[in-house]
């Protein structure tokens, strides 16, 4: 039932990014492994990519859209956990789900803590893969999603002028008008004025609107005085 | 009875029982020829003292022609003896010289009969009485006749002949030979000669005595004749000596001493040998006689010695089993060499043979062991390695899960179509039979057998210890790199035995670089040539090193590893000595250790 779930989410997921379609790469240094981990995933219609080493895998093209690795632990030279470190550290956001053919089960906490999807030992069964894969490409999608949304409201809270966005920001901290305008020492009406402007540049009718807005663009509410 | 008498009949005696003495030597041995000339030359001094005897009690002057004519009969075979016995025992003379006075005595003794009263004397007119050795005795008076010339003319060449003869046996170096036959032959017969010839010729008025000087030279060639014996009496002394010496050597050595006479197919045997192979003492022996004693299964081995050492004409090296009448089992050892006596087809096999059963049983107890410690050892590395062994393992069932879940996948969804089916299944069977021969290297590793040699590739060790141990160095962080030589001879081997010795090679190479930083962490595995008759495979790592001089690392319970029992490369170098091979270790001069081991090639031509 749980698998069922899954793939319904990962097709909702394929038809909200209907322009770029999910893309599988596998990373095993054998290569009749490697084979036929492209066949499983032929099954699904995934596009797929295999390497033969971290290397290999290193020097693609980076996807345009949501993608999955599919890691073997034991490869010659870089091996999959000290690829995984290194795309942490140069801030390469990418779904990892483990395969392995000799690992154990601190081996496996490691991976999962470095934010590993799954970490399957060799043999697996291909639902359990399948299913791996498909959430690891359904939280691809949704970071993609929501870095998507951040470009976009920052895109449009960059049309404020520097005095409209310090009003903004005690807007969404929850004041009311005339405390904006105790605040910031204007006249009420000038409150009103930046605060039109604002709603009607950001194309928003409430407050509320304005705070998921904030939120999305990470964008906190300024801290003010008790005056 | 007269001294004259007495005289000339102890000379015909004398020489009548030299004669027969060497006519028996050579009836029992009738290749000593010159014995035979010696008997005869005896015999015609002994009829020619005869003749002279006859001569000097002739009555009238008929008889005394008549003896002279026959005289002439023992004086040609003495004569043609004489010539034959200085070509058969000096071994010396010109034959043209030898047949050249042959001839002209055969023609003196044709004239002799053809001449009346004979050869010498036209006429005999008188005969006259004189004194010799206090009696009367008569002499002839007569007209000389000059074709006795042809008969002084033979004598003068066998001189020649003999002294020539004479000459070239001194300068061989026999000299006592050539002074006693040589020296006395011309010495007398040069006597004779001018005695006759004086009297002949009417200048003197003596008997003729030749046959005194006839003696003469038949008794210094007797006495050489006779050395000739005491020779052989003194070297067959010598023989029986050293035959006993070499009875009682063999004896205590347990040595059974034998013959096998090829062509006659006759066997001689010692009393010992007989006991070694379970033959009763006086039973005929021949070699189906031997071969029934052997065991079946080295009957061949056995044959290919023996064929071997006759067709080289050379030693003779073979070890086999004999089943005894009583049914038990005895190793022999066999050593002798080929020879040839007599006549070209007089072939012999001759040699010693030795109970080496019992060193057979240590050595089968020594390789017992060896196989069992090689066993055990065997086991250990292979469960060290059990880890990344089942993730080779892994591998391919792993690849077979995949495509076997994608081929059920594909028809839940309908959308099988046969190709591609087909594909997945190929894999699916191609994986199996990887797993299936890793399995088979496993248990080949871990069995618990006998050794077993035949003809092998070291680059196929080499393929096999790498299937071993991919997934350990991969572990490892190890780069493993195989530098095989294409070329490379065959060599005879146990496999298992020498892909042990190489995994313990390379698993003790990674050991050493457990301290590198894994970039640095690096295998080569090499096979090469050697030199004609050696193949070469080594092992470099590029770790820290020989910590201690070369030599104890070889020792039991030696160990730089950690926990290590140390018998790894004990083990290794005593299955490497046991091929005729050697180990060794050095380090490298940029850093790391090299273990390399030799083993003999497959000599060519040597494969049955």
């Amino acid at each position: 039932m749980e698998d069922e779930e899954n793939r319904g989410s990962q097709r909702e997921s394929s038809s909200a990014m209907k322009e770029l379609e999910p893309r599988i790469f596998v990373v095993d240094d054998d290569q009749s492994v490697r084979t036929s981990l492209a066949n499983l995933f032929a099954t699904e219609d995934y596009a797929v990519e295999i390497f033969a080493s971290a290397d290999e895998y290193l020097a693609r093209l980076p996807p345009p859209g949501p993608s999955c690795l599919v890691l073997d632990v034991q490869l010659p030279g870089l091996d999959g956990l000290a690829l995984q470190r290194q795309l942490t550290e140069e801030g390469k956001v990418e779904q990892i789900v483990f395969i392995t053919g000799h690992g154990d089960i601190p081996m496996g906490i490691r991976a999962m803590k470095r934010g590993a999807v799954d970490f399957l030992p060799k043999p697996f069964r291909d639902d359990e893969l399948l299913s791996a894969v498909a959430l690891a490409l359904a939280r691809s999608a949704e970071n993609l999603r929501q870095r998507g949304e951040v470009v976009e409201s920052r895109a449009r809270l960059a049309k404020l002028t520097p005095r409209e966005f310090e009003v903004f920001r005690l807007i969404i901290a929850g004041l009311l008008n005339k405390e904006i305008g105790a605040e910031l020492e204007v006249s009420l009406r000038t409150i009103k004025t930046h605060r039109g402007r604002v709603m009607q540049k950001i194309g928003v009718v409430s407050v509320a609107e304005l705070v998921r807005l904030a939120q999305k663009a990470g964008v906190a509410p300024a801290s003010h005085g008790t005056k | 009875m007269n001294w004259v008498t007495i005289i000339w009949a102890m000379i015909a005696s004398a020489c009548l029982t030299l004669a027969l003495v060497h006519v028996l030597v050579w009836w029992h041995r009738p290749e000593a020829r010159a014995n035979l000339l010696f008997a005869l030359m005896a015999t015609a001094t002994a009829v020619f003292a005869g003749c002279e005897l006859w001569m000097m009690r002739a009555e009238t002057p008929i008889a005394f022609g008549t003896a002279v004519r026959w005289g002439h009969v023992p004086i040609w075979v003495l004569f043609v003896s004489l010539v034959g016995f200085v070509r058969l025992y000096l071994r010396a003379g010109r034959s043209w010289l030898a047949w050249t006075a042959c001839g002209l005595r055969t023609l003196s003794l044709i004239l002799d009969f053809v001449f009346n009263p004979n050869l010498n004397y036209r006429e005999i007119t008188a005969l006259r009485d004189v004194s010799f050795l206090g009696e009367r005795v008569v002499v002839a008076d007569g007209i000389p006749n000059s074709w006795m010339l042809i008969g002084q003319l033979s004598l003068l060449l066998l001189v020649i002949f003999v002294a020539d003869a004479a000459i070239s046996v001194w300068q061989r170096g026999d000299r006592r030979q050539a002074l006693s036959v040589g020296g006395s032959i011309v010495f007398f017969v040069v006597a004779g000669t001018v005695q006759t010839m004086l009297i002949f010729w009417g200048i003197i008025h003596t008997p003729i005595t030749a046959s005194v000087f006839f003696m003469a030279i038949v008794a210094a060639m007797g006495y050489e004749l006779s050395q000739d014996v005491f020779r052989a009496a003194r070297l067959s002394d010598d023989l029986r000596d050293s035959e006993e010496r070499m009875n009682l050597a063999a004896e205590a050595a347990n040595l059974g001493m034998w013959v096998w006479d090829v062509v006659r197919d006759e066997v001689w045997m010692t009393e010992k040998g007989r006991a070694l192979l379970g033959f009763a003492q006086n039973t005929r022996l021949d070699a189906s006689a031997l071969i029934s004693r052997v065991h079946p299964e080295d009957r061949e081995a056995r044959a290919g010695a023996i064929k071997h050492a006759i067709e080289t004409q050379g030693e003779y090296s073979t070890e086999y089993r004999v089943l005894l009448p009583d049914g038990r089992l005895r190793w022999i050892g066999a050593r002798g060499h080929c020879i040839h006596v007599g006549d070209p087809k007089g072939i012999r096999l001759l040699g010693v043979s030795i109970d080496v059963t019992a060193q057979k049983q240590a050595e089968a107890q020594t390789r017992q062991h060896r196989e069992e410690i090689a066993h055990l050892s065997r086991v250990a590395i292979m469960g060290e390695m059990a880890g990344s062994l089942a993730h080779e393992l892994n591998q391919p069932l792993t690849a077979i899960v995949n495509n076997a879940s994608a081929g059920r996948r594909f028809i839940a969804k309908g959308r099988a179509d046969l190709p591609k089916l087909d594909s997945l299944f190929e894999a699916v069977v191609s994986d199996g039979r990887r797993g299936g021969e890793i399995i088979r290297g496993i248990r080949g590793m871990m069995r618990k057998g006998e050794e077993v040699r035949r003809p092998v590739n070291l680059n196929d060790v080499i393929g096999g210890v790498l299937g071993f141990v991919r997934s350990d160095a991969l572990e490892r962080h190890c780069a493993l790199v195989a530098e095989p030589d294409p070329e490379l001879p065959l060599v005879e081997a146990d496999l298992v035995q020498i892909q042990q010795v190489l995994l313990n090679l390379v698993v003790n190479a990674f050991e050493a670089m457990r301290e590198m930083p894994p970039a640095t962490r690096r295998v080569i595995i090499r096979s090469e040539r050697e030199s004609h008759a050696l193949v070469r495979v080594s092992v470099r790592d590029f770790g820290t090193g020989l910590p201690v001089e070369e030599r104890r690392i070889f020792d039991r319970f030696f160990s730089t590893k950690r926990e290590g029992m140390g018998m790894g490369l004990a083990i290794a170098r005593s299955i490497i000595v046991a091929h005729s091979g050697e180990l060794a270790a050095a380090n490298a001069p940029d850093g790391g250790a090299c273990v390399h081991f030799l083993l003999p090639v497959i000599a060519e031509g040597n494969g049955g």
